[in-house]
């Protein structure tokens, strides 16, 4: 239904109908965007969108008129679509530069760095307990069920962990 | 920029356009490989002798196997500029009627043989000559193809710059039959060889870059 409909827009526009061109362009913009969807990462998707809707602009007269519509958009998408993903696979390879704008994560890769070390000094059930729930984000029930342990226990192991992680950190200030 | 917003700008901009046509482009090919020829003949490049049929029984299975190469990779290369369109199987089939072209050539009879006669076979002065003119002849239709792809929207480059380098090369070595004067089977599959693949190597390098969308 649609592909027709979008098959008479698009006979139309080549004739220079701008109001069926616009409408047609509408129409592909969702479709493009669930065809893409299921293809690439969601921030890639509308920017593909949009390239597809500028060749389909430059290459409207490689439209058969007397052929269906659909084919020849889904072979100008999935071409788009290669193309971006050749494009991706180029970029993996791309040598990094000797100067990169980035922020300075330097304070934050310092923080980390300080956290293992203190944690590997900690018991092994009560540095696992800290990790999944006050770093990973995972609920005492989750951890508890991942360690194998009671939620009692947990809790103890991250109440005395965090209570000795304390006085390391405050051991290791006064020592500098 | 706003889906909505890049979908006015090209509303705006638009302007009827014809329709891209099979048999226009295909007329286009064959005027430009005709004039070419039609060229070649007038300034006495070329020399249509009729007696050199009976007496280089190579002429007549160059001028068939080049020019069906060439019409068939001209005709194939042109369908694959459709987005639509896929070469797979003309291409096997184009791949058949070169292996058989060049088969053809092991059955033509009056050829000098003995390996030590091979590097004078070659005549490898003459040869790059030969491969030169090959490659310089069929800079008219390698341009026309490549005009016509940027014009289309190929999907399968890989098949399209191979078939349009077959296609001007066969043309280039086609017209260039009229002038050549030698028969030896080896040196015409070595140097029209040499200068076919020339041309199918800018081709490789050429349509990639000018007809990518």
């Amino acid at each position: 239904m649609a592909e027709e409909r979008w098959r008479t827009l698009m006979i139309a526009a080549q004739d220079g109908d701008a109001s069926a061109y616009r409408r047609l362009l509408l129409e592909l913009g969702p479709w493009l965007r669930s065809y893409y969807a299921r293809r690439l990462p969601a921030a890639m998707v509308d920017d593909l969108a949009q390239e597809v809707l500028l060749t389909v602009h430059a290459k409207r007269h490689t439209y058969d008129p007397t052929k269906p519509f659909g084919p020849w958009i889904a072979v100008i998408a999935r071409y788009k679509w290669i193309d971006r993903l050749r494009a991706m696979k180029d970029s993996l390879n791309d040598e990094l530069e000797d100067e990169i704008a980035a922020p300075d994560n330097g304070e934050a890769a310092h923080c980390a760095y300080t956290l293992d070390a203190l944690m590997s000094r900690l018991k092994p059930a009560q540095a696992n307990a800290i990790r999944l729930v006050k770093i990973e984000g995972l609920s005492v029930k989750e951890a508890a069920a991942r360690l194998g342990q009671t939620i009692a226990l947990v809790k103890v192991n991250i109440h005395r962990g965090l209570r000795q992680l304390s006085e390391l950190a405050q051991a290791e200030h006064h020592e500098f | 920029m706003n889906f909505e917003l890049l979908v006015d700008r090209l509303a705006d901009d638009l302007e009827p356009v014809r329709p891209r046509r099979l048999w226009v482009d295909v007329g286009i090919m064959v005027l430009v490989a005709a004039v070419e020829l039609a060229l070649l003949f007038a300034v006495g490049f070329a020399n249509l002798d009729l007696h050199r049929l009976e007496t280089q029984p190579t002429v007549g299975w160059r001028l068939v196997s080049l020019g069906l190469i060439s019409a068939v990779a001209g005709y194939t290369a042109i369908r694959s500029f459709d987005p639509t369109y896929s070469a797979k199987r003309p291409v096997r089939w184009l791949a058949a009627i070169v292996a058989l072209c060049l088969l053809g050539g092991l059955f033509l009879g009056d050829v000098p043989g003995g390996v030590t006669t091979l590097l004078r076979r070659l005549e490898w002065t003459d040869g790059i000559h030969c491969a030169l003119r090959i490659t310089l002849l069929s800079m008219p239709p390698l341009v026309g193809l490549v005009l016509l792809g940027c014009r289309g929207a190929p999907t399968d480059m890989r098949r399209s710059r191979l078939l349009v380098g077959l296609a001007a090369a066969a043309w280039g070595a086609f017209s260039f039959v009229f002038s050549c004067p030698f028969n030896d089977p080896l040196f015409i599959i070595t140097w029209y060889g040499l200068g076919c693949a020339t041309t199918v190597l800018l081709a490789r390098w050429v349509l990639p870059r000018l007809a990518c969308w």
